[in-house]
């Protein structure tokens, strides 16, 4: 047995020899080629971003789930289209760890200078490989920096909210059991206030509806979303709607079932053609193109993506819109839709006061609009109406 | 498939003359692993030469080296954490769950004591902490075992998702960081109980850790008496039993000690990489050290070098993704490739005829 | 629908494809062979199931490619543990691995594509009994096929010659030999008939239960079915008894939420293995003698080189 193993022991010492050796020698190459890094790197390729021949792409899940990354995937493909002479990198699967930042730093190695870290866990790592790289734009999606803003990172988002608040009235509308049915995965703010909005929106046309949430502790687990589903439609739920990465399992379940669906990420209307009646999905193409094309200039520093990011229906735009509706949707319905629509779009906000929460206490007063910032800082509880109960902090 | 079909299975072992050197078996089960596994890259569409050629020269960025030295801490004591109960004969699948309770370990201490103390003091506090915790759920699978039967590897196996529940109850609930924006984490552990770097390389001390870990295991499994009687054990209980030995205490402890190193392994990258205690934390790092072990056969010198083989394999799948277009956890094949070309052709066990 | 039966009805949904596996690992460990790998045999399997189903429209076609595939998987641990003498637990874990590493590779363009699934059918009148009717009789096909495997697997373990002889590979490999049976044989078509079974336990969680494929997707399922074996001393009744205990264990967390329950959704996720390792600790000494030889000398001594 002991020559053997011998000869794993010299295999593997022959590398990490090699590695050594390696390493020894891109150190000192690397910090010959970035004179940026130093302490006089005011130079012009210290610029974030600016000069970049390839941009970067993260994403936690696999790039064709049906839901979030598929739609931050469809984003990237879109910057590929609008810079055709550009390397765009994309890597899947990237854990929410410290992994994530050699992924990165993988990508930099390539040429990239400007990375999309595209999941909320992926700050810390983002924010790390942003400190070691003065010169790369790092932006990430969904999470909110605290503190000071390095002047080459950002994070950005929809206001993912409001259209799930529209989809909430379309729901309100048209459920017969006055129980709607939420499927989410973990009690964080982005998805605590996509559950309080779509009950709101419900609410505001239909006041003794009732929202019944379930989850499953994980992003995309197919064997927890037919149980979860299932137990709701065992309440007499007539509309499901979920947060979930992937959201093929839990359509499918509620169209079996003969029950009413709103999407989520995606339009998933083709999985369920008779119960689909609204949903919200991404599109991502236009504001990764700007921060990509804002970067390219050697602009990003000191420009809105270099901050907490938020737009939402008051900036115009959101890059977080309405599905179409299904067929069951009348007239009436979609009137009442963009009736809403206007009112967030002007002044409002489907958390303008008053909310009140489960316990009865108010969360928004009478006559306040609060802003994004705000409202992220608030989503801790549920708003009256959701049954269901969150994890204490 | 039956057993007739079989020798044609094994030809390629038969093929070789008897004497043939173990570098030329290793060489030809290695390339075996690498053709099988560039076939089915091929199948992905991808060119294995330049898939592998890329994999290679992505290897000896400065990244890829950072990437290995860090994922190898605590992989090193994930691997250990395999051996040192092998030994005893036992089998340790539980590397997963007890890396979790180190990180549970530590960041428990670091609440409890606060800065209260030296960021020195409090960091050896948290080692200890760790891996108390880590024996403690390994020690549960080998009382289990002793007590009512129950193969470890089975028990170790299902503590795993348990621990998991464990550590996301605490984050999303008692633990969460409440200056967080309400994401699943802890606070972030304070600068001076985090472990030092290396000079400029921006490593963390981990790997050297890791690398006294594997001497001090090697020695006690060589030289101490604990380490004889763990291989007595481990040949042949019902000999060391008539021969006057501590049989289950000597099975708990080598459980407890193997429990005790992956704690420290969760405890190194805490301190040392993540700061933090998150839903993905060392997730599957418990598995590739059980294969590391296996590769290895348990010797703690030989198991921490493929540790770093493994490391190595791992972040290689990076290079399959930016360079070739293949999804990232290909890699779990050519880990598995390997280890079973270890396991079927470098081995000079007996086949029984039947 | 009463907690009851809510939980009842998905114990048998959700159980199913532990059962399959479970009964499957009985086969193999009646002859002596344990194989971690079931975990991975189900990954194929359901992989294999929803990628057949989505290409041919039909889900027959499908839970015929995951029979197929578990039992490939499953033949690469019984070469490497019965050839080459591997290490029975270890190579289990290789052996899942392969199934991990595959499954990502060959599933990733699957993940969005529909496929056809299994449809849940009501049996006529006896669907209709109240309790009873929605527990047992409304379920899809391959659970309905999982109430015959269990009493036809009983009889071949327990009753038929070759359930003896498999038996006796597992315990009495001598006698068995010098009778003239090949034991290695016999092995192999255990381990490989657990595979297949392991393989249609994944296809009915990925075209039956969930009607989804994703990476990873069984989530343990397959150990948990080892470990039911264990407490069930591999008879396919008391496999299904563990499988569907583990099922209602899972169907408890979603359905105390539905009702508004505020238990900590990470408590409630970790009563089926805890669940799982209490009945383990209760039933464990007692099952433990039972073991085979063979599967004894695994078990308890596992040499470490």
């Amino acid at each position: 047995m002991p020559p053997r193993s011998r000869s794993l022991s010299a295999l593997a010492l022959a590398l990490s020899l090699t590695a050594v050796a390696g390493a020894c020698g891109s150190n000192t190459t690397d910090t010959a080629a970035t004179p940026s890094t130093g302490e006089g790197g005011a130079t012009v390729d210290a610029t974030p971003g600016k000069g970049s021949k390839a941009v970067g792409f993260i994403f936690v899940g696999p790039k064709d789930d049906f839901g979030y990354n598929q739609a931050a995937f469809q984003g990237s493909e879109a910057v590929k289209k609008a810079f055709p002479d550009f390397e765009v990198l994309t890597a899947e699967n990237v854990p929410e760890t410290d992994d994530a930042a050699r992924v990165m730093e993988g990508m930099i190695d390539k040429g990239a200078k400007i990375i999309f870290a595209t999941s909320y866990g992926h700050l810390d790592p983002a924010m790390k490989v942003a400190a070691a790289h003065p010169e790369v734009v790092v932006v990430q999606q969904g999470n909110l920096i605290k503190g000071t803003v390095p002047a080459n990172a950002g994070t950005y988002f929809g206001t993912v909210y409001e259209p799930v608040y529209l989809a909430g009235i379309v729901a309100g509308k048209q459920t017969k059991s006055n129980k709607l049915g939420y499927v989410y995965a973990f009690p964080i703010p982005q998805t605590i206030s996509n559950i309080n909005a779509f009950e709101l929106g419900a609410q505001s046309v239909n006041p003794g509806v009732q929202t019944y949430v379930v989850n499953t502790s994980a992003w995309c687990d197919p064997g927890k979303q037919a149980g979860a589903a299932r137990s709701l439609l065992d309440q007499g739920v007539d509309v499901i709607t979920q947060h979930q990465d992937c959201t093929g399992t839990i359509t499918k379940a509620a169209e079996a079932a003969g029950a009413m669906v709103v999407g989520y990420h995606a339009d998933a209307s083709s999985l369920a053609p008779k119960g689909w009646i609204a949903g919200s999905e991404w599109s991502w193409a236009d504001l990764y193109t700007d921060i990509v094309k804002t970067s390219l200039a050697g602009d990003f520093t000191g420009s809105k993506y270099n901050a907490n990011f938020r737009e939402g229906l008051k900036d115009g735009q959101n890059p977080f819109i309405e599905s179409k509706f299904g067929p069951s949707v009348g007239a009436d319905v979609k009137t009442l839709v963009d009736t809403a629509k206007t009112r967030i779009s002007t002044s409002g906000s489907p958390f303008a006061g008053p909310v009140v929460g489960q316990d009865g206490k108010t969360i928004v007063a009478e006559g306040t609009v609060p802003d994004y910032a705000t409202i992220e800082s608030l989503m801790t509880v549920f708003v009256k109406g959701v049954v269901g109960e969150l994890p204490k902090n | 498939m039956t057993a007739a079909d079989v020798p044609v299975v094994v030809a390629p072992k038969r093929a070789l003359p008897g004497g043939v050197s173990a570098g030329l078996r290793w060489v030809v089960a290695l390339g075996g692993a690498a053709v099988i596994f560039g076939s089915f890259m091929l199948a992905k569409g991808a060119n294995p030469f330049e898939a592998f050629s890329s994999m290679f020269a992505a290897l000896r960025t400065d990244t890829s080296l950072k990437g290995i030295a860090t994922q190898s801490a605590p992989l090193i004591f994930a691997a250990l954490a395999v051996a040192v109960p092998a030994k005893a004969g036992l089998v340790n699948v539980g590397g997963e769950g007890q890396l979790l309770l180190g990180g549970i370990g530590a960041t428990a201490m670091s609440l409890a004591l606060g800065g209260s103390l030296p960021g020195g003091v409090t960091l050896v506090l948290l080692c200890l902490a760790g891996a108390l915790a880590g024996a403690a759920w390994s020690a549960l699978a080998g009382l289990l075992r002793l007590k009512v039967g129950i193969n470890e590897a089975v028990t170790t196996l299902l503590l795993n998702y348990i621990a998991l529940d464990l550590m996301l109850f605490l984050i999303y609930d008692k633990w969460k960081d409440a200056n967080g924006s309400g994401q699943p984490v802890t606070a972030p552990l304070p600068v001076p109980e985090r472990l030092p770097l290396i000079g400029a390389s921006g490593l963390h001390a981990g790997i050297f850790i890791a690398v006294v870990a594997t001497a001090t295991a090697w020695w006690a499994l060589r030289s101490t008496r604990w380490g004889f009687q763990l291989r007595v054990v481990g040949g042949n209980p019902e000999a060391a039993r008539r021969a006057g030995l501590k049989v289950g205490l000597l099975l708990i402890s080598a459980m407890a000690v193997g429990g005790a190193l992956a704690g420290l392994g969760g405890v190194v990258q805490l301190a040392g990489a993540e700061f933090k205690l998150r839903p993905g934390f060392l997730v599957s790092y418990g598995y590739i050290g059980f294969l590391a072990s296996w590769l290895a056969r348990h010797h703690p010198v030989r198991v921490a070098t493929a540790a770093v083989l493994l490391a190595a394999i791992a972040v290689s799948g990076d290079s399959l993704q930016l360079d070739s277009g293949l999804p990232a956890a290909t890699v779990n094949v050519l880990m598995a490739l390997v280890l079973l070309a270890v396991f079927g052709w470098t081995q000079h066990k007996k086949v029984a005829t039947t | 629908m009463s907690l009851a039966s809510e939980v009842l009805t998905g114990a048998v949904r959700g159980g199913t494809s532990i059962l399959y596996a479970g009964v499957g690992e009985s086969y193999a460990e009646s002859a002596g062979v344990v194989n971690l790998g079931t975990e991975g045999s189900m990954l194929v399997g359901a992989l294999a199931a929803y990628a057949v189903a989505s290409e041919t429209n039909n889900p027959w076609a499908g839970a015929l490619a995951g029979l197929v595939a578990g039992g490939a998987l499953a033949l690469v641990h019984a070469y490497f543990v019965l050839h080459r003498k591997a290490n029975q637990l270890a190579n289990g874990l290789v052996v899942l691995f392969l199934g991990l590493g595959l499954t990502s590779l060959f599933g990733a363009s699957y993940v969005s594509k529909p496929a056809k699934s299994f449809t849940p059918w009501r049996i006529p009148g006896l669907g209709s009994l109240p309790g009873v009717g929605d527990i047992l009789f409304n379920h899809d096909p391959l659970t309905y096929l999982s109430f015959l495997m269990v009493p036809a697997s009983w009889w071949l373990l327990t009753r038929s010659r070759w359930g003896l002889l498999l038996r006796a590979a597992g315990e009495r490999t001598e006698v068995l030999a010098s009778y003239g049976h090949s034991v290695r044989r016999i092995q192999y078509m255990a381990v490989v008939l657990g595979g297949t079974l392991a393989g249609l336990g994944g296809a009915q969680l990925a075209i039956a239960y969930a009607n989804a494929w994703f990476e990873n997707m069984v989530q343990g399922r397959g150990f948990v079915a080892v470990a039911v074996v264990i407490f069930a001393a591999r008879q396919p009744f008391k496999v299904a008894a563990g499988s569907y205990l583990f099922g209602a264990a899972l169907a408890l967390s979603p359905a105390l939420q539905a009702r508004g329950y505020g238990i900590n959704q990470f408590a409630l996720d970790a009563i089926p293995y805890v669940t799982i390792v209490v009945v383990l600790v209760a039933l464990g000494r007692r099952r433990a003698a039972e073991a085979p030889e063979g599967l004894k000398k695994v078990f308890e001594v596992s040499p470490s080189t």
